[in-house]
């Protein structure tokens, strides 16, 4: 067999050297579409933002909608609930109501409990969980644990007087 | 080599020789700006969607195509952004009027041979018998009516407005048929041109390495 | 570092003269031509199919109710979902365009000569492996063609002697090619390649115990070889950049081409297409099918017309070396084959007439006479060539293998 043609003097050759970089820019170029394919798709993107129309929510009533696969609690809060939630500051973690909602009467928050990701029950003023026994007022504030925080408020804007979306500020 | 380049041969004598044997299909020249497509959105939609579904087209994606976001808020109504475009009608009253299912549109431009050009030939195939019934040449079992007007045409003017709304509906469809074909295409060139430039060098590199050899 | 995990790896695996004998130091015939390159071709071509089918059977559902969408789903909704479809779907097709020539090149160049065999055998269940992937493949998008074209497929079960229905049956698992039929071809088509990948190893296993032919049609001389890397390693390299070029025409330009329109309407049992076509790369085969006149004959020619190319190392009876290049009428028979097939797949392709029936009788003909012919054809091209006497540059081909087999035989 021929072998004497074979040196290291190839190795440190310029033109191998640029192939083999354009070459490896290529095959890592080729994983993007492949690593992207497992990124969600565009349905799935979609549902990043929730639209919801409020009309027919009743004061006093509650709308649970999904946004992002978890469920959003939609309150729409009579002037006593208001009054009742401007008056206190909350539980264990305190904060204004005023810091929680865009408009009094309508608090928009994520409904997974803070302590262990159950979803809490509408009960008397305020919500429920039942997996553990925390305890939420109407402006989905912690009044009692275990759970250590407030339900989260998810970013929503209203793009008309009755419809909000959830999902973007 | 041989073998294949005389099967790939054979099957271009016969898709010549088959479509020399069907009806003469008019060959469109589909557009795929968003100006020509957004006129085929509404077309589509004051013409079609009253029978037709487009199940695999979402309002969103009318959206992201360009279309004027108030004309897409109109049309879904209070469905959302995420709904299909399905048919006003339901399929049962379609079926009792019809007496077939009216077909799902949004893999139309591709489900047929001819695609485009089968679409724009078929959509402007109407005429009228002396006896005053409507017939289509393209499909002539066809159960829709000249819905674009073709068979009561009589100006060149009128005519020449219904191709080109055939024109916009068609590009459409193309559309909706690929909504990736324009960033496949662009995304091709650059993928031809890296792939031209590798191939060169390797050839570079393979010429030196082979010289090598006595 | 890197010099003491191999040191490890050495003592304990056999990793370094692995990779000396069989991959960089392989000796390979130099004059090997750019012919010699669709092996490899057809490797990367695997590797490609296996990946795209990994990541698009992360959003495809084998579900009747649900394929046809998940198609669409990918498509359109899934990051580049429409690259690896078109990929895939085209790789399919530049999987058996890479085959068929290195079949073809096979056949010109006498490759699957003795010693061979086994060589040419793998080969042989490469290609059917190939042909039951690419069909069950083809049932998942669940379009017209898909349906029709398994049910069709199928049903060339019947011709089973006595129990055909209930093999058919078996088959679907269905009484028509329904969901438990999509489901299985599922199962199959994600299971194959991997068949195919072991049968590769065995293939090459082979072909590195008898060493690649070559054009000369003679085993060459050991000064006469070449180390794999770095002279094949890059001219494969050079090979690959061609073809990748020519497949991503198809892919990013005209991938629909490969795709029959009919396939874009969601299958319907109810209705049959006018027109079914199989693939192309099966065209040849189904015109066989379509050309004799009785069920079971028919089933029975096109199996035989894939499976006789296993007898070529006995239907070729010539000792003169290098292929059909040192050979007129073995060169000529080729050629007449190529056509021949070529005419199958147009018949295959076109609606069947009386006139088409006719050629496609006459070709099916010609395609099994060819192979019967072939024993007695060599032999008497063989003496007829000896008659004529050769020329200088076979008898030194004829010597140099003779003095090579004479010194090997010393040397044991």
């Amino acid at each position: 067999m021929v072998t004497e043609a074979l040196n290291d003097g190839d190795r440190r050759n310029f033109l191998i050297k640029l192939t083999s970089v354009v070459g490896g820019a290529g095959v890592a170029a080729t994983c993007v579409p492949f690593v992207a394919s497992m990124n969600p798709s565009s349905d799935v993107l979609a549902k990043a933002e929730t639209e919801v129309d409020l009309t027919n929510i009743t004061p006093g009533g509650m709308h649970t909608v999904a946004w992002q696969g978890k469920p959003v609690f939609i309150l729409h809060r009579t002037p006593e609930q208001i009054k009742a939630s401007t008056e206190s500051n909350g539980g264990l973690q305190p904060e204004a109501d005023s810091n929680r909602v865009q408009k009094p009467e309508w608090l928009v928050v994520i409904g997974v409990c803070t302590h262990m990701g159950c979803v809490p029950n509408k009960e008397g003023p305020g919500w429920e969980c039942h997996c553990h026994g925390s305890q939420y007022d109407d402006s989905g504030r912690v009044i009692r644990g275990p759970a250590p925080k407030n339900l989260e408020v998810p970013p929503y804007r209203f793009v008309a007087d009755n419809k909000i979306v959830i999902g973007k500020a | 080599m041989n073998k294949f380049m005389m099967v790939l041969a054979s099957c271009c004598l016969a898709a010549s020789a088959l479509a020399s044997s069907e009806v003469k299909l008019d060959t469109v020249k589909v557009g795929v700006d968003a100006s020509t497509v957004g006129r085929g959105v509404e077309a589509m939609m004051s013409d079609c969607h009253s029978c037709h579904s487009m199940k695999y087209i979402k309002y969103r994606d009318l959206v992201s195509l360009g279309v004027d976001s108030k004309k897409v808020d109109e049309w879904r109504g209070d469905q959302p952004l995420d709904a299909a475009l399905m048919a006003q009608m339901p399929e049962a009253d379609a079926m009792a009027a019809y007496g077939s299912a009216p077909p799902d549109l949004s893999l139309m431009a591709k489900a047929r041979e001819g695609g485009a050009n089968y679409v724009y030939s078929y959509l402007l195939g109407y005429y009228t018998t002396p006896d005053g019934t409507t017939h289509n040449h393209i499909f002539p079992a066809t159960k829709m009516p000249d819905i674009l007007g073709m068979s009561n045409a009589k100006e060149a003017a009128e005519r020449t407005a219904i191709q080109s709304k055939a024109r916009d509906i068609v590009s459409y469809l193309v559309w909706a048929s690929d909504p990736h074909a324009q960033e496949r295409q662009s995304l091709g060139y650059y993928v031809m041109g890296y792939l031209f430039v590798l191939t060169l060098m390797l050839y570079f590199v393979k010429n030196q390495i082979w010289a090598k050899l006595k | 570092m890197p010099h003491r995990i191999i040191n490890w790896i050495d003592q304990r695996f056999p990793l370094t003269s692995f990779v000396k004998h069989e991959l960089t130091g392989y000796p390979t015939p130099r004059n090997l031509s750019y012919w010699w390159n669709f092996g490899f071709l057809a490797g990367f071509v695997l590797m490609l199919q296996v990946a795209t089918g990994i990541f698009l059977a992360m959003h495809y559902k084998a579900d009747v109710a649900l394929s046809f969408d998940s198609i669409q789903h990918i498509m359109r909704d899934v990051n580049y979902g429409w690259l690896l479809r078109y990929l895939h779907s085209t790789g399919a097709s530049a999987f058996f365009f890479v085959i068929f020539i290195h079949m073809a090149r096979t056949l010109y160049y006498g490759s699957y000569r003795a010693p061979r065999e086994l060589l040419w055998w793998t080969g042989q269940g490469l290609l059917l492996l190939l042909m039951g992937t690419a069909f069950m493949g083809y049932l998942l998008p669940w379009g017209q063609m898909s349906f029709w074209g398994a049910t069709v497929i199928t049903n060339l079960f019947r011709a089973t002697p006595f129990i055909g229905d209930e093999v058919v049956i078996w088959l679907r698992g269905d009484y028509t090619v329904g969901d438990a039929t999509l489901t299985r071809f599922f199962a199959l088509h994600y299971l194959f390649p991997f068949l195919i990948i072991g049968a590769v190893i065995v293939h090459l296993v082979a072909l590195h115990t008898v060493k690649s032919s070559n054009p000369s049609g003679i085993n060459l001389q050991d000064k006469d070889n070449i180390p794999f890397h770095p002279y094949f390693t890059i001219k494969d390299l050079y090979g690959l950049g061609l073809f990748l070029m020519l497949y991503s025409v198809f892919v990013f330009f005209m991938p629909d081409s490969l795709i029959e329109p009919a396939n874009n309407i969601p299958a319907n049992p109810m209705v049959t297409p006018n027109h079914i076509v199989p693939e192309w790369y099966f065209l040849p085969f189904y015109a066989i099918l379509r050309s004799v006149p009785n069920m079971v004959g028919g089933v029975v020619a096109m199996g035989v017309s894939v499976l006789i190319f296993a007898f070529m190392p006995y239907l070729d009876r010539s000792r003169i070396p290098g292929g059909a290049h040192y050979r007129p009428m073995f060169r000529g028979l080729f050629y007449f084959f190529a056509i021949d097939m070529g005419v199958l797949g147009y018949i295959g392709y076109i609606p069947p007439t009386d006139q088409s029936i006719l050629i496609g009788q006459v070709a099916t003909f010609i395609y099994f006479t060819l192979f019967l012919l072939l024993p007695f054809l060599s032999k008497f091209e063989e003496r007829w060539l000896m008659k004529r006497g050769l020329t200088p540059e076979i008898e030194a081909l004829i010597a140099s293998e003779a003095k090579e087999i004479s010194e090997k035989r010393s040397k044991r």
